[in-house]
């Protein structure tokens, strides 16, 4: 059987391609049918704030990419409420339907997984 | 099933460490290495919060970056050569790296 | 135990040392290296550009000789090296630049080797940060 990763993203989508390119190890793990979950951390919360306008700065919308993640078989995805809380931002109000999970399931998560890359 | 954290940043100037603490759960082990060891400076508020945590959270650095910073072991901390890194790495059934 | 290795930070972190030490100390103790995989800004590690000061660690050429004396399989982003200004001779050639800087024992290759050999080894263990 697979074995399962956990992908633990905290970039901000705005700090360089940090974000993406771990988004990439997701899409290509999906593509690969592999059992792959996503975790937002820290900064990495800001990859589901709505109303970005990457084009202010000449980038590509990550937002496009993540809501290709249930195309790829990637439909685990969590965000840590307390970040959420920390940036005054709603877990009703993102660009994907994520679950929140609190500080006291993360651990948790992390050991329901094979592996795990934090980026 | 417990996960191995992997800490390379100092704890004053990056908040993985903090994060880091936040994910950690009984039986987890976390290992400092790089500059995060200086979390183990004697007196310091992160010294504090490692010497606080529970004794079923295992703590290790390695040894070399204790040694270059001229940094002692705690009481609390297991110091590890390369081969003890490894053998961590086996001990623990997954590795998390806060890069 | 079989071991893969990932790197994601370029050859003056720390962590990049670390790295090669970790790798050394995994063979020595009679483990085997399925592949190392260079992602992010690791993947300067395998260009043959960077040039050391005499009295300082040359990592790259240090990584380079590790993979080569052990036969290991180096295996290095090719998205995510292109978009840094790493290209072997054939991607130069695809990309009409006038010079290459990566070439054997490292490898152009895509995320799915890291995922491959993720599934292969025991253990997936990453390098980067400080």
């Amino acid at each position: 059987m697979a074995k399962s990763l956990l992908l633990i993203c905290r970039r901000s989508p705005w700090s360089g391609p940090g974000a993406r390119e771990a988004l990439d190890i997701a899409l290509a793990g999906g593509a690969f049918d592999l059992p792959i979950s996503l975790l937002f951390l820290d900064d990495g919360v800001f990859q589901l704030q709505p109303r970005q306008q990457p084009a202010a700065i000449q980038q590509k919308d990550l937002t496009a990419n993540l809501q290709a993640l249930p195309l790829f078989g990637v439909e685990a995805l969590y965000v840590a409420r307390t970040d959420l809380d920390r940036r005054g931002l709603s877990a009703e109000h993102l660009t994907l339907p994520v679950t929140p999970l609190e500080d006291a399931a993360l651990a948790a998560l992390l050991n329901q997984h094979d592996l795990v890359i934090t980026l | 099933m417990a996960t191995l954290h992997l800490l390379s940043r100092s704890p004053f100037t990056d908040t993985s460490g903090a994060s880091c603490l936040r994910l950690l759960g009984p039986g987890d082990g976390l290992l400092l290495t790089g500059d995060a060891v200086h979390a183990l400076q004697p007196e310091s508020q992160p010294f504090e919060v490692l010497r606080a945590l529970p004794a079923d959270r295992p703590l290790f650095a390695l040894a070399e970056d204790l040694d270059a910073r001229g940094l002692s072991t705690p009481d609390f901390v297991k110091a590890v050569d390369y081969a003890g890194f490894v053998e961590l790495t086996l001990r623990f059934e997954r590795t998390n790296s806060w890069l | 135990m079989k071991f893969a290795i990932a790197l994601f930070a370029p050859p003056h972190a720390p962590s990049s040392r670390r790295a090669l030490r970790f790798a050394e100390a995994v063979l020595a103790g009679g483990h085997q290296i399925v592949r190392l995989f260079f992602y992010q800004d690791a993947v300067h590690i395998a260009s043959s550009l960077p040039v050391s000061a005499q009295d300082e660690l040359d990592l790259p050429a240090a990584w380079r000789s590790f993979v080569t004396e052990h036969n290991l399989d180096g295996v290095v982003c090719i998205a995510a090296a292109l978009r840094r200004g790493v290209l072997n001779g054939e991607e130069a050639q695809r990309y009409a630049r006038a010079s290459h800087n990566l070439e054997a024992p490292w490898e152009l290759s895509g995320l799915g080797q890291l995922h491959e050999a993720a599934q292969d080894a025991d253990r997936l263990i990453c390098f980067g940060g400080d």
